[in-house]
């Protein structure tokens, strides 16, 4: 007996709790409390019951009558409050008031995706000197005295008195400079990412003075061309998209032997070749395995460690992805602020 | 530098069913870049960029036995097709008087010979070769020297020997000061240690190498002239050539550093053009002075170190067939090659055995060698709260969510933008224009210049993150990084742009910044630990800037989190308005009441107006439910040592 009360108390509450309707919530009334009413007929039923238990089963029976009233009137005055209830006019269409938001600059945007990219497969990014001794920036990368870059019209110089040893200052034209300085911590293997400014003598719609570079450089046992194509691969997929590929083909650089140019597969036409490529294929930049000279420069032995390094231009594969298609770099550092808050 | 050579004249030397478009592909994956394909006429002319490390591809000679040796590698048949120049075997009973001195430091080869000609047009196909090479056609004469240069890649001259008129070449150094009139009839001052052949009387009739004067080279009325083939150093014509700022494609290549031993052919070639297509006839000896031969050297390349470098296994005996196709001796001593570079071959890349793995590589196919990922059994650990990527990123991204637009300016400034005395100032040597000369010693003067270049903003909120420098005597510049900031508007306001920075602490978790009052300008110097990090300043109503030291702020900020107890007892808050003079620092007598007792978890200020200012004072202890006794107690502690310090009192 007991136990058919609570049963019928647990299935009146939930009813009344699923009720959406005022009308819905008289038919469990009824069902409940009518004449014929569940709990009306247990009521009509107590004198069956042995005296005794009599008044602990009335009491009870009493007890889920109440319950169960309650129940329904606070569900009625829900369900009147609700259908009586209105909203003030909200137009949702109006603009919100915003926190003020401002923005980074693309090549800080693009720094961060390739810093990403490149920490995924364990390469660290470092920092060295932007203002640097000619030994950093070519001697030890293998430069000849004479080369061209060394000349007045492509390197910016600092006046100051060349050092002995470590020859005038200059501003670094390429990451590279960073090379024989890693490999000079004395840690191996190395897995670095050097992204950083760069200087040379020239502006127009492709070069601007200061420009910035992604400098990658591996050196530790068995480091071989595999290793650098396999990178390389990796990064394009991960930067531009899963639908391209690069390659690599012969090219010449002091500081690596053999040197390679980097080619990705042109995203316009994928490789079959249309007018705004070549033949199907887009200069990236260059790459190689790093020079003995450089290793030994580095206090590395070529003997037993090898390498390779690429340095590429961040504003270069920035301007390659889609969608940004600046037709003069110089906008870059223009600070317009029109332009720049459109990224 | 590129060069331009048509199908037609490739296909002199090259025997091939390929078409234009696969030579094209197969050289430019294998050796050099070929960068267009474009019809010419009914032909048609590759545009090929050629590395400054394969000057032996400088040559219609030269690609063509390139071709013969890499098409067949991918199955494609291919020829070349060069039949051995040879020097006429002519010994006239008088020669001209001729006499060529020079300065072997200067010169690695000379070749020479007298010969009558007629000048007249040349032939359709000549012109045609040389104009899709982009070079102009004149007459027979110069067109031959020009054709031999494209076809056999080292250039050559003539003079008219009959303007020569002591018959004396003399190759040395130039003076400063010396003048020189070109042949395109211009003048030029020379600044000394260019090489120039004087008539041995001291007058310049030849700027080597590099271009001919205007008083020995030949004009229509020629009858002799001396062909003549110079090699001399790379370097010094490099020098001249930028210096004057002629860039002539003789100096172009020669400032390569060619192989004197290309003369040979060039010498051959000339005579035979000029015989053919100029009515030459040689008559005098063939003159070949040769100070500076290169010499064969071998070097011995082993299996192991191929493989490492390429990543995969490459057969010996392939390695071998490849070097062997490309014009080396190599003889196969067990797991090694010893490999001999003839003469011919020598040049600045063909060193050290990696020059030779690049070889190997390269006409195996790169696109034949695996991706693979570099392993490494170590890595080093990382650390992400001393990273100063990843704080230079959280800045940036708090500056951004408080409304800042980051920018990017050039460091190198004009004496204009620069602050401070100019000869303190890091300068450049050779600026590329006035408005770059030095090297800026702080942020704002450019950010300044970007908020007057963006006018049109009603308010403008810039920020920038990037080294200023700074002499270090004979060392390195100083080289330090600042986060500087820029708001310009109406009403700029103080506060404003100090709750930014406050902000930025707040998130960098870093605490103890001092502000005090800037002596000499308008604004506040904000300092941690005694440490100078920077300063907020007020140029005028409208302008507020900042620049603190990036180091400082990554030093002291940090991802260590403490945790205290959430209290279990309540907090007891109140607000106590205070009146004192407006020279009393607020943040004075909030730091005074914080130190009153240990009780007062947090002082802020609530609102400030005229002489009042009321404080929000929240008390709260850890162990149990604080009195109104206790509270009032330090209550009075705090009046009273307001009223002594600061003559402050509590308003009523």
């Amino acid at each position: 007996m007991e136990e058919k009360l609570i049963s019928i108390k647990n299935n009146a509450i939930s009813l009344i709790l699923e009720t959406k309707s005022v009308k819905e919530l008289e038919e469990i009334r009824i069902q409940f409390l009518g004449r014929n009413g569940e709990v009306t007929h247990l009521v009509k039923n107590l004198p069956k019951i042995a005296k005794e238990e009599r008044p602990k089963i009335g009491s009870l029976v009493n007890e889920v009558k109440n319950i169960i009233e309650d129940a329904i009137k606070t569900k009625e005055s829900t369900l009147k409050e609700t259908k009586s209830h209105t909203y003030p006019t909200l137009d949702v269409t109006e603009p919100g008031i915003r926190t003020p938001l401002g923005h980074l600059h693309l090549v800080t945007q693009a720094i961060r995706e390739i810093t990403d990219i490149f920490s995924q497969i364990g390469f660290s990014r470092v920092r060295y000197p932007e203002i640097e001794w000619d030994m950093y920036a070519f001697g030890a990368l293998n430069f000849p005295e004479n080369h061209p870059a060394r000349d007045d019209w492509e390197t910016f110089f600092i006046k100051q008195h060349a050092d002995s040893k470590r020859g005038p200052v200059v501003l670094t034209p390429h990451t590279s400079s960073g090379q024989v300085r890693e490999m000079e911590k004395g840690k191996l293997p190395i897995k670095m990412l050097n992204i950083a400014k760069c200087y040379r003598r020239q502006s127009d719609v492709s070069h601007t003075p200061m420009f910035h570079q992604f400098e990658g450089l591996v050196v530790g046992e068995k480091v071989a061309i595999s290793d650098l194509k396999g990178t390389l691969n990796y990064f394009v997929k991960s930067y531009f998209g899963e639908n391209r590929v690069s390659r690599i083909r012969p090219y010449h650089f002091q500081f690596t032997e053999p040197s390679f140019e980097v080619d990705i597969s042109c995203g316009v036409c994928l490789g079959k070749g249309c007018r705004l490529c070549k033949e199907g294929w887009l200069e990236l930049g260059g790459a190689g395995m790093v020079h003995p000279n450089v290793l030994k420069a580095g206090k590395v032995d070529p003997e037993k460690y090898t390498g390779f390094a690429f340095g590429w231009g961040v504003e270069r594969v920035l301007m390659m992805k889609d969608g940004i298609k600046i037709d003069d770099l110089r906008i870059l550092y223009g600070n317009d602020l029109d332009f720049l808050k459109q990224f | 530098m590129n060069i331009k050579i048509l199908d037609s004249w490739l296909r002199e030397y090259l025997k091939t069913s390929a078409t234009p478009k696969k030579i094209a592909e197969k050289l430019s994956l294998t050796s050099v870049s070929v960068e267009r394909i474009e019809k010419y006429k009914n032909d048609v002319v590759y545009d090929i960029e050629i590395t400054t490390n394969r000057p032996d591809l400088m040559s219609v000679v030269g690609l063509a036995q390139e071709a013969a040796t890499i098409l067949p590698q991918s199955g494609v048949d291919a020829t070349f097709a060069k039949s051995k120049l040879k020097l006429p075997d002519v010994h006239p009973s008088k020669s001209p008087e001729l006499h060529i001195k020079f300065d072997s430091k200067l010169v690695n080869r000379i070749c020479a010979v007298i010969m009558e000609v007629r000048i007249k047009e040349s032939p359709q196909y000549v012109k045609d070769r040389l104009e899709a090479s982009g070079i102009r056609s004149l007459n027979n004469v110069i067109d031959i020297t020009n054709y031999v240069m494209r076809e056999i890649g080292h250039p050559t001259h003539v003079f008219d020997y009959d303007r020569l008129l002591h018959h004396t070449l003399n190759i040395r150094e130039s003076k400063k000061g010396e003048k020189i009139r070109t042949l395109d009839d211009k003048e030029y001052t020379l600044t000394g240690g260019d090489i120039i052949a004087d008539n041995g009387k001291g007058e310049i009739i030849d700027l080597i190498s590099i271009m001919g004067t205007a008083n020995s080279v030949v004009t229509n009325s020629t009858k002799r002239i001396l062909f003549f083939i110079d090699n001399v150093d790379p370097h010094r014509l490099r020098k001249t050539s930028m210096e004057l700022g002629i860039r002539t494609e003789a100096v172009i290549l020669n400032e390569k550093g060619l192989n004197p031993e290309y003369a040979t052919d060039a010498l051959a070639r000339g005579i035979e053009l000029f015989v053919s297509l100029a009515d030459g006839k040689i008559i005098s000896d063939i003159i070949d002075l040769y100070p500076h031969q290169p010499k064969e050297t071998t070097i011995i390349l082993s299996e192991e170190k191929i493989n490492t470098i390429v990543g995969i296994a490459i057969p010996l005996s392939k390695s071998k067939q490849i070097l062997t196709s490309l014009g080396f001796f190599v003889e196969q001593q067990e797991n090694e090659l010893a490999v001999t570079i003839p003469a011919h071959k020598q040049g600045a890349d063909m060193q050290i055995p990696e020059d030779l793995i690049e070889e190997i590589a390269r006409v195996y196919g790169y696109i034949n060698i695996p991706d693979t990922l570099p392993m490494f059994t170590e890595q080093s650990y990382f650390h992400l709260g001393t990273n100063e990527f990843y704080w230079e990123d959280r800045i940036k991204d708090a500056l951004k969510y408080s409304g800042y637009t980051e920018v990017y300016t050039y460091p190198m400034v004009s004496e204009t933008l620069y602050e401070g005395p100019i000869d303190t100032a890091v300068t450049i040597q050779n600026p590329l224009t006035d408005d770059m000369v030095y090297m800026r010693g702080t942020l704002i003067p450019s950010l300044l210049q970007v908020v007057k270049e963006n006018q049109d903003h009603e308010t403008i909120h810039i920020f920038e993150v990037a080294n200023v420098y700074e002499k270090n005597g004979k060392e390195l510049p100083n080289q330090i990084l600042k986060l500087g900031g820029v708001v310009h508007k109406q009403h700029a306001s103080f506060l404003e742009v100090k709750g930014v920075i406050e902000g930025l602490f707040i998130d960098l978790e870093i605490k103890n910044v001092n502000f005090k009052q800037l002596s000499d300008r308008y604004g506040a110097l904000l300092s941690i630990d005694k440490k100078e990090l920077g300063t907020i300043e007020i140029l005028d109503k409208t302008t507020i800037t900042f620049e603190l030291d990036f180091q400082l702020l990554r030093e002291h900020a940090t991802l260590k989190k403490l945790f205290t107890p959430v209290g279990k007892y309540p907090a007891i808050v109140e607000d106590l308005a205070i009146i004192a003079s407006a020279h009393v620092p607020t943040g004075d007598l909030m730091e005074e009441i914080k130190k009153q007792s240990k009780l007062i978890r947090e002082v802020t200020l609530l609102d400030k107006y005229q002489e009042t200012r009321t404080f929000h004072i929240i008390y709260q202890s850890q162990d149990k439910n604080l009195s109104d006794k206790e509270i009032g107690e330090i209550r009075e502690k705090i009046l009273k040592v307001l009223n002594d310090k600061f003559n402050a009192r509590l308003k009523v």
